[in-house]
């Protein structure tokens, strides 16, 4: 039972063993389902009898025309196979064709060849006879440009290979004598300083396979003629007296008269290396003038060193700067015109060298077209130039260069502190623009150079001097104080004693001071500017001298030059620390007891009082009256921006001092008035002194004296919180109610209930 | 408006040939130039690195080690807030030189600046003259930190660097943090998110 109605179908052995009823029926039940699926999937099969027929007859009908097919493809293989040898077989004889054409081509070369060598021997020796030198050698040139074992092997003939052998000989022997002659032509006409015969031989070298030798004795020829005006002009240098025009700068104009010596030369020659013996000669011509120009550069500078004692002046000023006592100090005048030689050298040198490496660079570009072999090419003129002997030369003067351009430097700069005077009619005292002065000619001189190296030691010194040297003198000037400091000790001290010292000090030297102090604050402003000033200068001059200084110095300049300009905030700083010196000395000691005077009117007054006051004012007028020739005592002494920072301070002070007098004030609604009068008075008063706007400043005490007019005490509320409109309070809650508290007529009840 | 935290200024100087450019291009560009030539005057370099999130701008004067480009190159000692001072540990007379450089640090540098000792080539260990220990006895002796390096393998010549680099920024953090109270812009330039310090001069308000 339980197998019937868990599976759909039985099997054989199944079907016998059943015993029940029940599961027989249940057996012929699926026995009878299961033969009418059948019977279906049978009925389908045979359906699908006729359609597979059809297809069949089909394929059957096809058979024929697939036989005719590989019949075609067997054609077409063989037709394909014949038109190919047939294509091979015209390709091989067009290549028969061609190697036949490359013989004949050949032959007539070796005929023509056979010719010329015929027309060469005959025509060598006609044109030697005659000295045409040009042309026999022209003709050595082409007998070069022969194979001559070819010539030889091509004609078995013993008759005509005797005549060709014979001419072979001929030429050869030709072509020794013209060398020889050639040789010694070349080298008389440098004897006789023959300039256009040099030129004539110098064009004949290459054609006879001497190229190497030609640019060598070319070269050499060049190089003494340098050497010999170059000696001739250091003689005359030598010989110069003081008094002769340019004789400061006779030592850098003959290495000028140098270097234009070899540009010379190099102009009119380069050509004809080029034409007569092809590009990528340059840096071997130049090589070899440089080591000339190094020997002649050297001479030239030895004379100037030993002449111009330039070394020994510079170990003077490398003791003075040591600080070592007792040696001779050197003269900055005389230093003056020496520095100014040395950077014309200088810049000579470098345009020269500038020239060098042009000329060289330029001849790179024909020669080589990889830009790696260029690259490697161009590095090693990169050394030659920075490790040729001029270089030396210049690098070793310039060492000495910076060392006394710094002292003399450093020696103007103090000397102009040291001749410091005031000059009527002048806010600032005489140094700043002595110092300007002297610091812009020195950095020009230094960039006259053309020297970026040099330029930035410059500026480095020209930074290090200002920030320590500098500095210190103008700090030691603060560091004085403004003379009315003593009040900063008395304040506490009575009337009378501060009398007595007043009386100490009110002398012509405190004038001094006070002047001296006033004008240290207008330098340390006008230093600041002056810095940005030069800065801008010197960037702009940088601009003309180093126009191709590379990446390299442009970023080097930079970074100095902004050094140097951020000195700038130096001289901003000491001018607060100064102002805020003069603050605390002549400002806060002043407007203190000016200020207490406020508290000792009444504030709480009857409706005559007010009157009173109306007509006699008890405060205010006089505060003015004071505060008025306070400043004008700095009036006329301070930059317009000192004296409009100044007045801040003076403002600050009095806003500060009388906030603290209010609070110590008792006030009626009346007093509130008066207050606000004395106020607007005050307000009016600083504001008309001043380009600056000060009533900021004032933003809590006239809100003090808001609260101080109300009517009552919820009045406030109209200007509080939601109420305030544009008004920002400067009051804190506690400092309202602690004004209102002033009020006499205000109850503390009424203001403690305040929700503020 | 370049974006960086600090400015740091770092000088190398050391006798010819002990390596300063070789240890400044290893460090700036990753390679050991192959004959470059001695240094003409000062070379200069950027390099801007990172510290503890802070981008730190490093300029690297190499300055000439012959002789007779000493005045160039003393120029730069002052601003410059480290030296790296070089030695060749092939070259006892390299070593020998030592106490005149520091001669010239002493004159010349600011109070604050942190010089290093750096011993170069230390890859070329048969050659070598100078012991580890002398080199380091003789920083430790004039307060310098000490480091070998070879700027050929690029060993220690990362941390040479990255260690002052590290130094320097926590030295102005702490400036920074002392001048916030009393904004001192005296010695402190803020320009945008730069800041820049310089040990400059010695002109305090006194
Ligand atoms: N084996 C080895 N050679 C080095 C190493 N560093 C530098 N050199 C070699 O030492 C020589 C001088 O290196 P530079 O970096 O030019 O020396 P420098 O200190 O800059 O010299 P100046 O510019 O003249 O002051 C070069 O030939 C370098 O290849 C190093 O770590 N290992
Ligand atoms: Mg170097």
């Amino acid at each position: 039972m339980a197998a019937a109605t868990s599976t759909g179908s039985f099997t054989r052995e199944e079907i016998e063993n059943l015993t029940e009823l029940e599961d027989i029926q249940t057996a012929y039940d699926q026995l009878c389902s299961d033969e009418k699926e059948v019977t279906e999937q049978l009925d389908s099969l045979l359906d699908q009898q006729p359609t597979l027929e059809g297809k069949m007859s089909t394929l059957h009908r096809m058979g024929p025309n697939l036989q005719l097919l590989q019949q075609d493809s067997e054609q077409l293989a063989s037709m394909i196979s014949f038109t190919c040898q047939l294509a091979e077989n015209v390709s091989s004889k067009v290549r028969q064709l061609d190697l036949a054409k490359s013989r004949v081509q050949a032959a007539i070369q070796r005929a023509d060849d056979i010719l010329d060598l015929k027309f060469c021997t005959d025509g060598v020796q006609t044109a030697l006879q005659s000295g045409n030198y040009e042309q026999a050698a022209a003709h050595i040139h082409r007998y070069l440009s022969l194979d001559e074992k070819v010539l030889k092997q091509s004609i078995p003939d013993a008759k005509e290979g005797s005549g060709i052998e014979h001419s072979l000989e001929l030429l050869h022997k030709a072509e020794q004598e013209l060398k020889v002659i050639i040789n010694k032509e070349f080298d008389e006409a440098v004897a006789n300083k023959d300039a256009t015969a040099v030129d004539r031989f110098f064009k004949i070298f290459p054609l006879i396979g001497l190229r190497d030798e030609g640019l060598k004795k070319f070269t050499a020829y060049l190089c003494s003629q340098i050497a010999n005006t170059s000696e001739q002009n250091l003689q005359i240098a030598i010989g110069t007296t003081s008094t002769e025009r340019r004789a400061n700068v006779v030592y850098a104009d003959t290495l000028t008269h140098l270097f234009e010596g070899i540009a010379r030369l190099v102009e009119t020659h380069q050509p004809l290396v080029e034409t007569y013996y092809g590009p990528g000669r340059m840096l071997t011509l130049m090589t070899e003038l440089q080591k000339e120009c190094d020997r002649q550069a050297r001479r030239v500078v030895d004379a100037f060193i030993k002449n111009r004692a330039y070394q020994k002046k510079a170990q003077q000023v490398q003791q003075c700067m040591m600080g070592r006592t007792g040696t001779e100090k050197p003269d900055p005048k005389e230093l003056d015109t020496l520095l100014a030689e040395v950077t014309l050298i200088n810049s000579r040198a470098e345009l020269y060298l500038r020239f060098f490496r042009r000329r060289v660079t330029a001849d790179f570009e024909v020669q080589y077209q990889e830009e790696d072999r260029r690259k490697d090419k161009l590095s090693e003129l990169d050394r030659l130039v920075r490790t040729c002997g001029l270089s030396l030369c210049v690098q070793e003067l310039t060492g000495d260069y910076i060392l006394m351009e710094e002292y003399f430097l450093r020696e103007m700069i103090m000397k102009a502190v040291s001749m410091d005077i005031m000059e009527d009619g002048s806010l600032t005292s005489s140094m700043v623009d002595d110092i300007f002065f002297i610091l812009k000619k020195c950095i020009k001189r230094a960039m006259s150079s053309s020297n970026v190296d040099l330029v930035c030691a410059m500026l480095n010194h020209a930074t290090t001097i200002l920030e320590q040297d500098f500095c210190e003198v103008l700090y030691g000037r603060l560091r004085q104080g403004f003379p009315s400091g003593f009040l900063d000790f008395t304040q506490a001290v009575n009337l009378m004693q501060s009398t007595i010292q007043q009386r100490k000090i009110t002398s012509d030297s405190t004038e001094d001071t006070k002047t001296a102090f006033l004008a240290t604050l207008n330098n340390a402003e006008a230093c600041s500017e002056n810095i940005l000033l030069l800065k801008a200068s010197l960037e702009d001059e940088c601009s003309r001298h180093f126009p191709q200084a590379g990446e390299q110095g442009k970023a080097k300049l930079d970074s100095c030059l902004s050094d140097l300009a951020s000195l700038s905030h130096r001289f901003k700083n000491m001018l607060q620390e100064g102002l805020a010196e003069l603050d605390s000395s002549a400002i806060k000691p002043q407007v203190k007891p000016w200020v207490a005077t406020f508290h000792s009117f009444s504030h709480n007054i009857s409706e005559e009082e007010f009157t009173n006051y109306e007509a006699n004012d008890p405060f205010i007028e006089n505060f003015v009256v004071n505060l008025q020739s306070l400043l004008d005592s700095f009036k006329g002494s301070l930059s317009p921006t000192i004296y409009d920072q100044l007045i801040s301070h003076l403002t600050n002070q009095v806003t500060h001092q009388l906030e603290r007098a209010v609070m110590k004030t008792v006030f009626n609604r009346l007093g509130g008035l008066q207050f606000d009068k004395e106020l607007r008075a005050l307000v009016g008063y600083l504001t008309s002194v001043t380009q600056w706007t000060i009533r900021d400043k004032f933003a809590r005490l006239t809100q003090m004296a808001t609260i101080l007019n109300m009517e009552r005490v919820g009045e406030i509320l109209d200007y509080w919180g939601p109420n305030s409109g544009p008004l920002t309070w400067r009051l804190t809650p506690a400092e309202v109610r602690q004004v209102l508290a002033l009020r006499v007529d205000f109850r503390s009840e009424d203001i403690n209930r305040l929700k503020l | 408006m370049e974006d960086y935290k600090f400015l740091f200024k770092i000088v190398l100087i050391g006798n010819a040939g002990v390596g300063k450019t070789c240890l400044v291009r290893r460090f700036t560009q990753g390679l050991f130039p192959p004959g470059q030539g001695a240094t003409i005057g000062v070379d200069f370099m950027i390099k801007t690195v990172d510290v503890d999130g802070d981008k730190v701008k490093l300029q690297i004067w190499d300055t000439a080690g012959q002789e007779r480009f000493r005045s160039i190159t003393q120029s730069y000692y002052r601003s410059a807030h480290a030296l790296i001072l070089v030695y060749d540990v092939t070259s006892r007379e390299s070593f020998d030189c030592l106490p005149e450089w520091l001669k010239e640090i002493e004159q010349y540098a600011n109070q604050q600046v942190i010089t290093v000792l750096v011993g170069n080539k230390i890859d070329l260990t048969s050659q070598r003259e100078v012991p580890p220990e002398t080199g380091l006895q003789f920083a430790q002796a004039n307060n310098m930190a000490f480091l070998e390096a070879s700027a050929k393998e690029a060993e220690n010549v990362e941390t040479v660097f990255m260690d002052l680099a590290r130094e320097l920024t926590k030295n102005a953090r702490k400036y920074l943090l002392r001048n916030t109270e009393t904004v001192d812009p005296n010695i402190t330039e803020i320009t945008g998110e730069t800041t820049n310090i310089s040990y400059g001069g010695c002109c305090g308000s006194g």
